[in-house]
C-alpha cells in the first residue's frame, strides 16, 4: 500500500486542526489553556496501553519500530527517560492542576474502558489494529507539526516553565521520524495482514472521518456529574 | 406522583459530516428535549424532533405545544409507571384533540414522564413494554451526495458489515447512484430506497422497473404525501415493496393506508408518530393485516430517540427492518454517558437500566441548548 494517500488524509486534519478558531485562541493568548491541558494528558495518559495492543498484533516488518515506540513511552531508566505518562502528569502539576491528576487518569481509564466495551463497528481484531494503529499514527504525524507551536503558546500565555513542557517537546522532536516511520508501519500492517488497499483506505477514513485531534484536545474537561 | 418542573432544551448537536436527502440537508441536530422533575426530585428525559415537511412541526410551534401540554400536567396527580396505552391515553386527553401538529410534542413530554415514572422505582423500561428479542439489527443509510460520496459510504457500510443498508434517491442519477452502491455493496446485503417523496407517480415508475433487477428489498415513500390511492396504483405497477412514511404519521393514516392496500411496510417513528404508545398502535394495526413494520429514526437524533426506538422494535412481535442509533458516528457527541451506538454489522444489545436505560448528561444539553425554557409548575 502505498503511503501518499493516508499522507494526504493526515495533512488534510492537521490543516483543519490549526485552523480551528480554537487552536488559534491557544496561540493568541486566548485559549482555555487548563481544559486544553487536562485533554492533552486524558488522550496520551494511558497509551503505553494501545501500543502494548498495537505491538501485540505487529507485523514483522513494523514489530521493531512499534517496541521501540512502547519503551520509549514506558521510559527507558538506563537512558534516564521518564515514562511518558510522568511527563504528563509533571504537565498538570505545573499548571497548577495536580488536584486534576486523579480525576483526568480515571477520565482516561474511563475513555479506555468504553473503547473496549462499548460495541466494536470491526468485525475482526485485524480491523481494529488497523483503525488503533491508524489514530496512534495521526497523533505522531500532527504532533510532529504541532508540538513545538503549543509549547511555544504554553510557555509565553499560560507561563509554564521548559521542564513541565517536555512532553511536547519531545514530540515536536521525534514524531518527524515517528511519523515517517508510522507511515511505513501501517503500510506494513495493511500488507501483512492481506488487506486489500482499497479496504484499508476505507478502515482508515472511517477513523478519520472526524477530525481526532479536535475530537480529543477541544472537548468540554470537567464533565458534570451524570444525573445518575 | 407529581411532576413540578420541566425544562425544554433546544439542542443542536454538530454532526460529523453533513447528512442530506431529496427534502432537506442537515448539518447539525435539531431536537426539543424535555426534563421533567417529580415531587421527589427523580428526573426524566424525553425529545421530540420537529420536521416541518413531515409533520408540519417546528421547533417553536413545538415549544408552544410543550408549554401547554404542560400546563395540564404539571402538579397533577399522575398514576404510576403501568402500562404504555394508559400513558398514550392520558397525554391525548391532556392534549385535546390529538392532531398531527402535536406528534414530536407528545412524544418528548411521554418519553419524558415515563423515564421519570420508571425512574422513581428504578424499574427498566421491559416492566412497561417487554421486550421479545435480545438484540436488534440496525440498517446504514446513505446520505445524498455525489455518487461517489455514496459509493465511499456504501463501502464503509460493508466495512463494518452491515447487513442492510438504505440509500436517499430522488435525484436525476438514482439508477446510476443505486446501481454503484449495490455494485460496492455486494449482492448479499439487503438494499432499500428512501425517496422521501420527491419521485412523481412515471419518474417512480420508470426507477423501479430499472432497478428491479438488483433485487432491492423495499422503496421508502417513493411520491410525496398526498392521496392514498396513488401508493396504491405504484404498488400495483411495481414488484419492489412499499415503505410508508411521511404518509404515515397517525392512526387515521395508518387506517387510511391499510383500507386502499396502499403499502407494504409501515415506517414507524417514535417522535413522528407521537409517542410509544400511538407507535404501537400504528404497528399493532399493521401487524393484524401482515403490514411489515421498520421502526425508523429521526436524522440526528440523541440517544433519548434512539433508545426510545429500540425499545419499541425490541417489543414488537415482528420487526423487518430497524434504523437509528448512529450516536457519534453522526453526531460529535451525544448526551449520554454509555453509547448507544450499534456495532459491527449494525447490532446492539438491549437498555436494561433503569427508565429509558441510558444515563443522561445535563451539561452537554447544556452545552448544545441553542435555548433552555424553564417552564413553572403552576404551568
Amino acid at each position: 500500500m502505498k503511503t501518499t494517500t493516508i499522507r494526504d488524509l493526515l495533512e488534510g486534519q492537521v490543516s483543519a486542526f490549526t485552523d480551528e478558531p480554537r487552536f488559534a485562541a491557544l496561540e493568541a493568548g486566548r485559549g482555555d489553556y487548563e481544559a486544553f491541558i487536562e485533554n492533552v494528558a486524558r488522550t496520551h495518559l494511558k497509551s503505553p496501553q494501545l501500543v502494548a495492543f498495537l505491538y501485540a498484533l505487529a507485523p514483522p516488518a513494523a514489530a521493531p519500530a512499534l517496541l521501540d515506540n512502547l519503551l520509549e513511552e514506558l521510559g527507558r531508566a538506563a537512558e534516564s527517560e521518564p515514562p511518558h505518562p510522568a511527563l504528563l502528569e509533571d504537565l498538570l502539576r505545573a499548571a497548577g492542576l495536580g488536584h486534576r491528576l486523579a480525576a483526568v487518569h480515571a477520565q482516561a481509564e474511563d475513555d479506555l474502558r468504553r473503547l473496549v466495551t462499548e460495541p466494536l463497528l470491526y468485525g475482526t481484531l485485524r480491523d481494529v489494529g488497523l483503525a488503533a494503529l491508524t489514530e496512534i499514527v495521526a497523533f505522531e504525524f500532527m504532533l510532529s507539526r504541532t508540538a513545538g507551536r503549543i509549547a511555544r503558546a504554553l510557555a509565553t500565555h499560560r507561563g509554564l516553565p521548559a521542564p513541565a513542557l517536555q512532553w511536547f517537546t519531545h514530540h515536536a522532536e521525534v514524531d518527524i521520524g515517528h511519523a515517517e516511520q508510522g507511515l511505513e508501519n501501517l503500510a506494513a500492517y495493511v500488507d501483512y495482514y492481506g488487506i486489500a488497499d482499497d479496504e484499508a483506505l476505507t478502515l482508515i477514513e472511517i477513523t478519520l472521518r472526524e477530525n481526532v485531534f479536535t475530537r480529543r484536545y477541544f472537548r468540554e474537561a470537567k464533565l458534570a456529574e451524570a444525573r445518575r | 406522583m407529581k411532576l413540578v418542573d420541566a425544562t425544554l432544551y433546544v439542542v443542536r448537536i454538530p454532526f460529523v459530516e453533513a447528512f442530506s436527502h431529496s427534502a432537506s440537508q442537515r448539518r447539525c441536530s435539531e431536537s426539543v428535549i424535555v426534563r421533567v422533575r417529580d415531587d421527589e426530585g427523580t428526573e426524566g428525559f424525553g425529545e421530540g424532533a420537529p420536521r416541518s415537511y413531515v409533520t408540519g412541526e417546528t421547533v417553536d410551534t413545538m415549544l408552544e405545544d410543550l408549554a401547554r401540554l404542560w400546563s395540564r400536567v404539571a402538579m397533577r396527580e399522575l398514576p404510576p409507571a403501568g402500562p404504555l396505552a394508559g400513558l398514550g391515553a392520558l397525554l391525548l386527553e391532556m392534549a385535546g384533540a390529538g392532531g398531527v401538529m402535536r406528534n414530536a410534542a407528545r412524544a418528548a413530554l411521554e418519553l419524558a414522564m415515563l423515564d421519570c415514572m420508571l425512574n422513581r422505582v428504578r424499574r427498566p423500561m421491559s416492566t412497561v413494554l417487554p421486550p421479545r428479542r435480545s438484540h436488534l439489527t440496525y440498517s446504514g443509510v446513505i446520505t445524498a451526495g455525489s455518487v461517489e460520496r455514496a459509493v465511499q459510504h456504501a463501502r464503509r457500510m460493508r466495512a463494518i458489515g452491515m447487513r442492510h443498508v438504505k440509500v436517499k434517491v430522488g435525484f436525476d442519477d438514482d439508477v446510476a447512484r443505486v446501481m454503484a452502491v449495490r455494485e460496492a455493496l455486494g449482492p448479499d446485503v439487503s438494499l432499500r430506497l428512501d425517496a422521501n417523496g420527491a419521485w412523481t407517480f412515471d419518474r417512480a415508475v420508470a426507477v423501479l422497473a430499472a432497478l428491479t433487477p438488483l433485487g432491492l428489498a423495499a422503496v421508502e415513500q417513493p411520491l410525496a404525501r398526498g392521496p392514498v390511492e396513488e401508493l396504491a396504483r405504484l404498488r400495483a405497477a411495481t414488484a419492489i415493496p412499499i415503505v410508508a412514511d411521511e404518509s404515515l404519521v397517525t392512526i387515521a393514516d395508518a387506517d387510511a393506508l391499510i383500507e386502499a392496500k396502499a403499502v407494504d411496510f409501515f415506517n414507524v417513528r417514535v417522535s413522528k408518530c407521537g409517542g410509544l404508545a400511538s407507535s404501537l398502535a400504528i404497528a399493532f394495526r399493521a401487524g393484524e393485516v401482515g403490514i411489515g413494520i421498520q421502526v425508523g429514526s429521526q436524522v440526528g437524533e440523541t440517544s433519548i430517540l434512539a433508545a426510545a426506538g429500540r425499545h419499541l422494535a425490541a417489543a414488537l412481535a415482528d420487526v423487518t427492518f430497524v434504523e437509528g442509533s448512529f450516536g457519534t458516528m453522526l453526531l460529535t457527541e451525544d448526551i449520554s454517558i454509555d453509547s448507544v451506538r450499534f456495532g459491527h454489522r449494525g447490532e446492539a444489545p438491549l437498555l436494561t437500566g433503569p427508565g429509558l436505560g441510558i444515563r443522561v448528561v445535563e451539561e452537554r444539553l447544556r452545552r448544545h441548548a441553542a435555548t433552555i425554557q424553564h417552564l413553572p409548575a403552576e404551568g
